[in-house]
């Protein structure tokens, strides 16, 4: 087969068709990745005309552009739109797009999931966006403070607005997150060891670890307060034993992690960059490595320095403080790598470089004024003043929009196969650079000068007005700056002239395939032997085109790729992925509309939409599977390897134990939050505590082992081919419902109304979790026994089994764990 | 995903660790530790100097079992890790002993 053969043969089985249609049903990761990017930094330039009204108000004093009504949701928006519009979904775009490339592979594990994320993210954030047209956009700050955003205090449905809506948007960041871990780990080209990936891959392996254990508190924090704004359930309500503290605990637990969910990838791109323009390899690899995972876990201990000055004691406060100060060690480490690998190698000075020295001085004064921040006394000082604007800036533009910026102008040529208009990039990037600093660096001196942040006006006399002048004249630099880079890439798009491959003489993968990039990324995939493939054999493009590495015959329509093995990348087997679909944005619109009834305050109606959704969910994974087994195919000549269906570490039992985890994650903030309520919020030990119960929670207990077992014994006999599997399944879904049943039975029969007291609020919020989670495990019980009915199961093919069996395992010990935090305060009292 | 949970044994110590300090910090300052004297000091000075103690040995074991790996790339990720979560543990702790409690 000849390359042009193998390539329209490739293209014909990956591409989606022309057109709206293609729109709607491309799963492909690139065209996913490319859509992230547009979108995000459409929504970044929406957030950046609010940050220049905001920078208009506060230009002159006593200014009467807009009032404080506006200026509150102004300032709301911008922060939430950068955050959680701009940010994180940049960065999911970049990796759905590059991270195959980089990794050798042809797309990423779950390509719908990829899809349903994109969806839920273009709907959500349009939700947010549209508020603001209806003027019901968030205005208490874009971290929710309650009692601020309690009901009392802002009865308008512009809290739920944002709850609902981040929460939407949430589920796209979680299906990045686990879609990222899984395809690291997993689709790798054979060869590539963990420590022969490129150091952006470790990065975002990184990251996405934290999004899973980061992001559920702050779902769970935005749906108790949903909770209590709808149905008056006082968690947060310090009259009724709740309190305001446990949403500030919720939101930072994932608010300060996210610092550096954002900061990692884009040094990810600064590690991948940096030493192509230096001209030589990256120093300290493995250094950089540990400090990485340094920095993730350090990053977690970090959150309670946004809460210095409420009254915290001061050995809690010592712990943190130094925590947050320790940080700065492993950030350093990487700083230090980068300079050394400049020092080390023969640095040219081209466009990402330009912007990489931007970073560079931009970052560092970011990390020096955290520093200062984290130190109690002088936060006491600065807190809420536009001294923590002016830091928070320097170390989010310095630590994310500078190197997003030189990788943008790194992979230009990759995604558009041209190169840029001389020139007119440097003019943006000192523009933006000038400005930038210009804008924010005036703010640490207003800050220090007592100017608290989210006023909406000044008096003369403050002495602040030309500080706030020449910010906001920088502002109106940085955003022309920001207009010509936006210029510079429609020109490189349409106008400028084509490319020869591989521009910077680049090592790594992404290079090895024509730009822009074909729909199938390698006509084969390679065998990876080190960090730099395309440095050690600079004609492997060829080779690849030429069919010589893996899967570089087609068979059966099939979209496959190699897997391998997690650390040594030895070849694992073949994953078959699906092809274009319109379940994704079907599912995505059901669930939209399940978050949208919740808004309207219409709860009856959104039962509707979460059985729509559940019913999708049944579709989408019933379309994929066999009736008969393959058993192993060829690969490359000589070679072969079974198929994910029938191998025991298919990415599908990943993806599945990563969402426990997350999903752990969030029962262990449950958990936190009812201890805490316990421990800390005024109004405890509760007037009334649970009466009995304790026949339903023996039933729940026992319902729940048996579902367990029976689910378990249903994989067992599967494997060994019995034929009792299947109905050895449904009884577990049946032995699931009696748990929920049971479950239910203690709440109605045993416990106090939930409006009364926090306490009973929390009750009720772990029953609804365990119920939520024995119905879950029904279903995937209930779906694995009908599948070994309609013959898609057999002992090779047990996958959902398996995965039936996690969920089971997972159910029993939370409701155990459940019924433990239910029932020991009464034994114990 | 074994090789991942070895190379950050150390810092899953801290982790865990640090969460313990803090939990103790709060149980102890609700339940009046701090006013119960006990062996010339409080009740929770003692436990939250020997839960730090304790703690610190733990990651020290950990780095000092990293020092006896193979030479490569997992002996210098977990040799790294494993000393920064020492470092971690004796710093972030280390307000157990220098401040006061529950003020």
């Amino acid at each position: 087969m000849s390359a042009l053969s193998r390539h329209k043969a490739l293209d014909a089985i990956w591409k989606a068709p022309s057109g709206w249609r293609g729109t709607i049903v491309s799963v492909n990761h690139s065209d996913i990745g490319k859509r992230f990017i547009i979108a995000a930094f459409t929504f970044f330039a929406i957030g950046g005309v609010l940050a220049m009204l905001i920078r208009a108000q506060l230009a002159t004093p006593n200014s009467a552009f807009v009032g404080p009504d506006i200026y509150n949701q102004l300032f709301t928006m911008h922060g939430s739109i950068m955050m959680f519009l701009f940010a994180i979904p940049m960065f999911e775009g970049l990796a759905l797009y590059m991270l195959p490339k980089l990794l050798g592979s042809r797309d990423m594990a779950y390509p719908r999931l990829s899809a349903y994320g994109w969806w839920c993210y273009l709907f959500g954030g349009s939700i947010l966006i549209a508020s603001m047209a209806f003027g019901v956009a968030p205005d208490s700050g874009w971290f929710m403070y309650t009692p601020l955003s309690s009901k009392p205090y802002t009865p308008g449905i512009n809290a739920d607005v944002w709850l609902l809506g981040i929460t939407f948007v949430e589920i796209s960041a979680i299906s990045a997150a686990i879609e990222i871990a899984v395809s690291i780990l997993k689709l790798r080209a054979p060869g590539m060891r963990l420590d022969t990936m490129p150091l952006f891959a470790w990065y975002l392996l990184v990251t996405a670890l934290m999004m899973i254990l980061a992001f559920p508190p702050l779902i769970l924090g935005s749906v108790l307060l949903e909770v209590e704004r709808a149905f008056d359930w006082p968690f947060f309500d310090p009259t009724r034993g709740g309190s305001p503290m446990l949403w500030q605990h919720l939101f930072w637990l994932f608010g300060h992690p996210e610092v550096y969910i954002i900061f990692l990838p884009a040094a990810g791109v600064i590690s991948t960059v940096l030493p192509v323009m230096a001209r030589t390899p990256i120093l300290g690899y493995g250094w950089i490595v540990a400090a990485i995972l340094a920095l993730a876990f350090l990053s977690f201990g970090l959150w309670v320095h946004h809460m210095f000055t409420t009254g915290i004691p001061h050995m809690a406060l010592g712990f943190f403080s130094a925590a947050s100060a320790l940080v700065a060690i492993p950030t350093a480490i990487q700083i230090f790598a980068w300079i050394g690998t400049l020092w080390n190698g023969r640095p040219t000075m081209k466009l990402p470089m330009l912007y990489l020295i931007g970073f560079f001085v931009v970052f560092v004064l970011g990390g020096l004024t955290g520093v200062m921040l984290a130190m109690v006394p002088f936060d006491t000082q600065a807190h809420d003043s536009h001294f923590v604007v002016a830091h928070l800036h320097y170390v989010l533009v310095g630590g994310f929009i500078f190197p997003m910026l030189a990788g943008a102008y790194y992979w230009l040529p990759h995604f558009t196969g041209r190169w840029r208009v001389p020139r007119l990039g440097e003019t943006a990037f000192w523009l933006i650079f000038t400005g930038f600093n210009l804008t924010f660096f005036l703010m640490h001196l207003t800050g220090l000068l007592g100017m608290p942040r989210r006023v909406y006006t000044y008096a003369p006399e403050m002495g602040w007005t030309w500080l706030n002048l020449l910010s906001s004249v920088g502002s109106f630099v940085m955003a022309i700056g920001f207009a010509l880079f936006v210029l510079d890439i429609a020109l490189a798009i349409f106008l400028a002239r084509r490319m020869p491959r591989n521009p910077f003489g680049a090592g790594t993968l992404e290079w090895a395939m024509p730009v822009p990039a074909p729909t199938y990324n390698f006509a084969s995939q390679p065998h990876v032997r080190d960090r730099e493939p395309l440095g050690t054999e600079p004609d492997l493009a060829l080779h690849l085109a030429r069919g010589e590495g893996y899967l570089g015959q087609t068979r059966h329509g099939w979209r496959e790729t190699m897997a391998v093995d997690t650390v040594t990348g030895a070849v694992d087997h073949i994953v078959i992925l699906p092809g274009n679909t319109r379940l994704p944005i079907v599912t995505a619109a059901v669930t939209g509309c399940f978050f949208l009834a919740l808004l309207f305050g219409q709860y009856w109606l959104a039962l509707l939409p979460l059985a729509g959704v559940i019913l999708l969910g049944w579709r989408w994974a019933w379309a994929l599977g066999s009736r008969e087994d393959i058993g192993p195919v060829t690969i490359r000549p000589g070679e072969e390897a079974p198929i994910h269906r029938e191998s025991p570490g298919a990415p599908g039992w990943w993806g599945a134990s990563f969402l426990l985890m997350a999903d752990a994650t969030l029962f262990a903030s449950l958990l936190f939050g009812y201890a805490f309520l316990w421990v800390v919020a005024p109004g405890w030990p509760p007037p009334v505590l649970i009466e009995g119960g304790t026949v339903p929670a023996l039933i729940a207990a026992l319902a729940a082992i048996i579902a367990a077992l029976c689910t378990r014994r249903a994989h067992t006999a599967l494997r060994a081919g019995l034929p009792a599997a299947a109905s050895t399944a449904l009884l577990g879904a049946g032995a699931q419902a009696i748990a929920a049943t049971a479950l239910i039975g203690i709440g109605l029969t045993a416990l106090p109304a939930p409006t009364g007291h926090a306490y009973a609020a929390a009750c009720w919020a772990l029953i609804a979790y365990g119920v939520l989670h024995t119905v879950l495990a029904l279903l995937t019980a209930a779906f694995a026994g009908t599948r070994i009915r309609a013959g898609y199961a057999s002992p090779t093919r047990a996958l959902e089994a398996q995965v039936a069996r996690l969920f089971a395992d997972y159910a029993v010990v939370a409701i155990l764990l459940i019924l433990a935090c239910l029932l020991l305060p009464r034994w114990l009292a | 995903m074994r090789l991942l949970l070895h190379i950050s044994a150390g810092l899953i110590v801290w982790a865990a660790g640090f969460s313990l300090l803090y939990a103790l910090h709060g149980l102890g300052c609700e339940s009046g530790w701090h006013q119960r004297p006990f062996m010339g000091g409080t009740l929770f000075r003692w436990i939250m100097l020997s839960t730090w103690v304790a703690l610190c040995l733990a990651t020290l074991a950990i780095a000092h079992r990293s020092l006896r790996l193979p030479p490569g790339f997992t002996r210098k990720v977990t040799v790294g890790t494993a000393f920064a979560a020492l470092a971690a543990m004796a710093v972030t702790g280390a307000p157990v002993a220098l401040t006061s409690a529950c003020l």
